[in-house]
Order: structure tokens, then sequence, then C-alpha cells
């Protein structure tokens, strides 16, 4: 019986272990040990560096003007980008789902763009922001076309919603259609029956059915969200000045462009790593007493 | 039923109009790549009068697209092998094993799929640099294995539930020792899950820029969307000459798109269930 216990073990470990060890050596030891530099005034080459406790953490909240904006921008992005994305992808998804005969046309139109890096849209979309709109409302006369788009904070902002939503609604959709096969045609039909309209059945049937997906999508944007940094990157660079600037971007900046300040930069990143935490938990708490079981 | 067709017809107009939207950008890459900067600025919206191929060869050449290209398929195929087959193992006897150590385990792959790739870039660059994976397109796969199997193996832990346990108990009364049943019992069974794993492993590991901008330092190991970026900064504004490189680099997973269109929706789909 022992051999039995230990033989369990060995193989557990014998199955777990190449795994692991990739899993340790480039994930988890280096986000245990980021934590570690977070309380150091480390700079990445000295040798020689000192603990200095919650330092970093105080500065970066306290005296980094920087940080603090692109902190603020970015959950402006993640508010935007939760409630438009879902949105949107539910609304495609309910709309194609109710047309049979072109599902899977407009299915395969609106997830396209998913299909391209997220880099590769950014600079498409800055050709037609510079470019082909600006040309379109000269032409044309329609000024709203032809202003700065990514010369104006308050209008970049929207540009980078528009590329990040044009890159990224197809992904939620195809989430979003798959709950709503899912959803049995009977109840939806009882619905109507009932007299029940289109928007009714929707919210009262539909909706309630798919809580699951609707958990997921949330999920997944929160998630891809606070990570924003190609869309940003590829549009703006983070300009004019530092006004577009996304928290990813301020990090990368302190760590290997600005100051090689390796300590400083990890306090941030843990930092970003604690508010995606705390934001993911409380949206799966809440989200999660709403489900219902089909 | 006359309101029927009406609420019919406006919700194909309104669908058409977001399929125009969708493909406006992708449609002004390609119309214009084909153009000279003159035919560009008389019109962006025109189509062109004659096609220019000289942008493509001139951008097929800048970006070493070809090199490039094999470096992207090298990363992919070793970082998209080597997630399946750990996390497979992995997985499966994670799934299989009761306890406080296999619980412990998983636990630790799992809790770390919340980890921002941003919150390790700096201690994994220092890591890459220590154990001279830095720079190289294999130490490169190397890291997608270690960042991919968590989700990898989430996934072949919950699709492992649904395989009977009658089907390894009798491999192994028939003499098949515990990887010998894994590699010819279970691991075929599992194929629906890999399938899609590798799916969105791949569409991460090709269109992924920033770990190889942070890891990559020689531009014959560039990848291709790295080789893109880079001719993106240095012909800023050229635009014939970047669109058909945007073109160019997107035809790749465009035409993977169009071969394996089911298997990437129901591998979203089945991932996000899981998930």
């Amino acid at each position: 019986m022992p051999f039995k216990i230990y033989k369990k073990y060995v193989m557990l470990l014998a199955f777990t272990a190449p795994a692991l060890i990739f899993y340790a050596i480039f994930l988890l030891i280096p986000t245990i040990s980021g934590m570690y530099y977070s309380f150091t005034d480390w700079n990445g080459l000295n040798p020689n560096y000192s603990f200095i406790g919650l330092g970093n953490f105080v500065e970066s909240l306290k005296e980094d003007p920087d940080f603090l904006n692109s902190l603020w921008f970015t959950l402006k992005y993640v508010f935007v980008m939760i409630v438009l994305q879902n949105v949107l992808a539910l609304a495609l998804a309910v709309l194609i789902e109710s047309r049979t005969r072109t599902k899977g046309f407009f299915r395969t139109i609106f997830f396209m763009p998913n299909m391209i890096s997220t880099i590769i849209s950014a600079f498409m979309w800055t050709f037609v922001f510079s470019s082909v709109l600006p040309q379109i409302a000269e032409k044309t006369a329609i000024a709203f076309l032809g202003q700065s788009w990514l010369g104006d904070p308050k209008v970049s902002f929207f540009a980078i919603i528009i590329v990040s939503l044009w890159n990224g609604v197809g992904y939620m959709m195809i989430i979003y259609l798959a709950a709503l096969q899912g959803v049995p045609q009977s109840l939806k039909e009882a619905a109507i029956i009932d007299g029940a309209n289109a928007f009714q059945t929707l919210r009262s049937v539909t909706m309630p059915m798919i809580t699951h997906a609707i958990t997921i999508c949330f999920f997944l944007t929160l998630n891809g969200a606070f990570k924003v940094y190609e869309v940003v990157y590829g549009l703006t660079g983070g300009g004019p000045g530092r006004s577009t600037q996304v928290i990813t971007m301020n990090i990368y900046e302190e760590a290997f462009s600005n100051n090689f300040r390796y300590g400083y930069a990890s306090a941030k990143s843990v930092i970003l790593f604690a508010i995606v935490l705390i934001f993911t938990l409380i949206q799966l708490r809440v989200m999660k007493k709403r489900e219902v079981e089909a | 039923m006359r309101l029927k067709k009406a609420n019919s017809l406006l919700i194909t107009l309104i669908l058409c109009v977001g399929a125009v939207v969708s493909f406006f950008p992708i449609y002004m890459a390609v119309i214009n790549s084909f153009k000279t900067q003159g035919e560009m600025f008389a019109s962006f919206t025109a189509l062109p009068t004659k096609l220019h191929f000289e942008n493509y060869s001139q951008a097929f050449h800048q970006t070493h697209l070809l090199n490039s290209a094999l470096n992207s398929t090298i990363i992919s195929f070793i970082g998209i092998g080597g997630i399946v087959i750990c996390s497979a193992l992995a997985g499966y006897k994670l799934s299989r094993t009761q306890g406080k150590l296999s619980s412990a385990i998983f636990f630790l792959f799992v809790a770390s799929m919340l980890v921002p790739f941003h919150s390790i870039m700096i201690p994994l660059t220092r890591m890459a640099k220590d154990l001279s994976v830095q720079g190289s397109t294999y130490g490169l796969a190397l890291i997608y294995i270690g960042l991919g199997v968590n989700m990898a193996i989430f996934l072949y832990h919950g699709f492992v539930k649904s395989i009977p346990r009658e089907l390894e108990e009798s491999a192994q009364m028939d003499g098949c020792n515990e990887f010998q049943t894994f590699f010819r019992i279970i691991f075929p069974l599992l194929l629906p899950i890999t399938v899609t794993i590798a799916i969105l492993d791949f569409l991460w590991i090709w269109n992924d820029f920033l770990l190889p901008l942070l890891m990559l330092t020689d531009v014959n190991h560039y990848t291709l969307i790295l080789s893109t970026n880079m001719l993106f900064g240095e012909y800023n504004k050229e635009w014939s000459l970047i669109l058909a490189a945007l073109v160019l680099t997107s035809i790749p997973v465009i035409l993977i798109y169009a071969f394996f269109q089911k298997f990437i929706m129901e591998g979203i789909a089945e991932g996000a269930v899981k998930g």
C-alpha cells in the first residue's frame, strides 16, 4: 500500500514535469522575482542594489503624474471597452442569428479583422485616419471626418476605441453566437405565443439563458483591455505628449527606454497585476450570482 | 406579416452597413497598395488604374519576407508542439489524480492565467538573458511554451473528464504502461481539444508583437510582425510600400482562416466554454 501511494506521486510528477519546468522558468519565477524587484532600487545592470521597502509603490502612486495619467486613461479605456465591445458583439450575434440564410457570410465578414494582428490593424487604421478620411472630408465636405483623429487626445481616445472594437468584437461575437445556439427554440416560441415581442423575448428569455457567455466575454474584455498596448503603440505611440499613454506603455518606457529603472517599473507592474486581479475577482463574483442553469 | 418583412429588411441593412465598415480598412489597404503615391493623393477611394506590383516586390525584399515568415513558422510550430505535448500530459494526469498535491499544482497553473504579460516582461527579459535564450528563434519558442501551458492544461483538464476511465484500465490490463496508455489511447482521443488549443495558440504566437520585440535583437531572427513593424518605422508615410507590406503580412492568416474557418469558430467557442 505505501508503495502504491509513492508510485502515484512519482507518476503525477513524471507527467507534469515537462510543463512545470517551462512554466516555472518562464512564468512562475519571473512573477515572483518581479515582485521581489519591486521592493528594490535595481536598475537592471548594477549587481549592487538595495531593498527599499514600499518606496517604489509610494512614489508611483504619489509622485508620478505620468503613471497616474496612464492609469486613469487605461481605466477609462477598460470601462468603455467592456460596455461597447459586449453590446456590439451581442447585438451583432443576435442580428446574425436571426438571418438563417446569410448567417455564415456575416459571421465570416465580422470575424475577419480578428485574424489580423493587432499591430497590423493599428497600422492599417493609421492610414485610414491620417490619409483616407481627411481626403474624403475634403471631397465631400463632411468636416467631421477630417478632424485630427490621431493628433487630438480627445479624438484619439475614440480612434483607439474604434480600432480595438474593430479588432476584438468578432471574437466575442463568436462566443455569443455559440451561446445563442444553445438557447432552446421552444422557449423563444413559447414566449412569442404568450405575446412577448422580439425585444421582450430577448430580455426575458434569451439574456438569462446566455449569462454564462456574458460572464466570459466580460472577463475576456476586462483582462484584455487592461493589457492594451499594440493598438495604442501603432496609432498614436502614446502621444501627443503622453496624453494617450496606457499603463503597459508607461511600464515599458520606465524599464526599457527611459531610465532603466527595473525596480521601479516592477513595482508598477505589480500594481497593474493587483488591479487586474481585484477587478476580475469582483466581476466574477458579481456575475456568477446572476447565472442560471438551463 | 408586412411588419415582419420590414424588420427583416432593416436587419439585413444594418448588417450590410456593418459589413462595409468592417471591411473598409482592408479594402482601402488592398486597393491603395497597387497605386503610386501620386495616384493615392489624387484619390484614395478610386480603384487603381493600373496594378503596380512594384510596391509588393519592394516590400517583399525590404521585410525579408521569406526569412521572417520562416522564423514565424518555426516559432509557432515548436511553441504549439511543446504546449500541446507538455499540457496534454499534465492536464490528463492532473485530471485523473485525486489529492492535495494534484490540486495544488493545478491551482498554480490556473491562478497564473491572471498574471498580465506586462507584469512579468521585465524579469522575463532578465531570465532570458541569464539563460542565453534571448535573441534566438528557438529560445523564443521555448518561452511561448512556458507562457502557454497554463491555459492549455486548463482546457485538457476539463476535456479529460469526458473520456471514460475503462479505456485506460483495459489498456493497462493488456500490458501498457502509463506512458504507452497515454500516447496510444488517450492522446488520440484528445484530438478535438488539441485542435482548439493549436488554433488559439497559433493566432496568439503568430500575431504576437511585444514578446518578439523584447527577445529578438538580430533582424535575421525577426518574425513577420516584427519585420513589418520595423518597415513602418523606417518608411513612415510611404504608404504604397507600407500597405503592400501590411497586406503581405496578413495573407498567411487570412489563408489559414479560409481553410480552417469551421475549426477556428468552434475552437473559440469551445475555449470560452471551458475557460
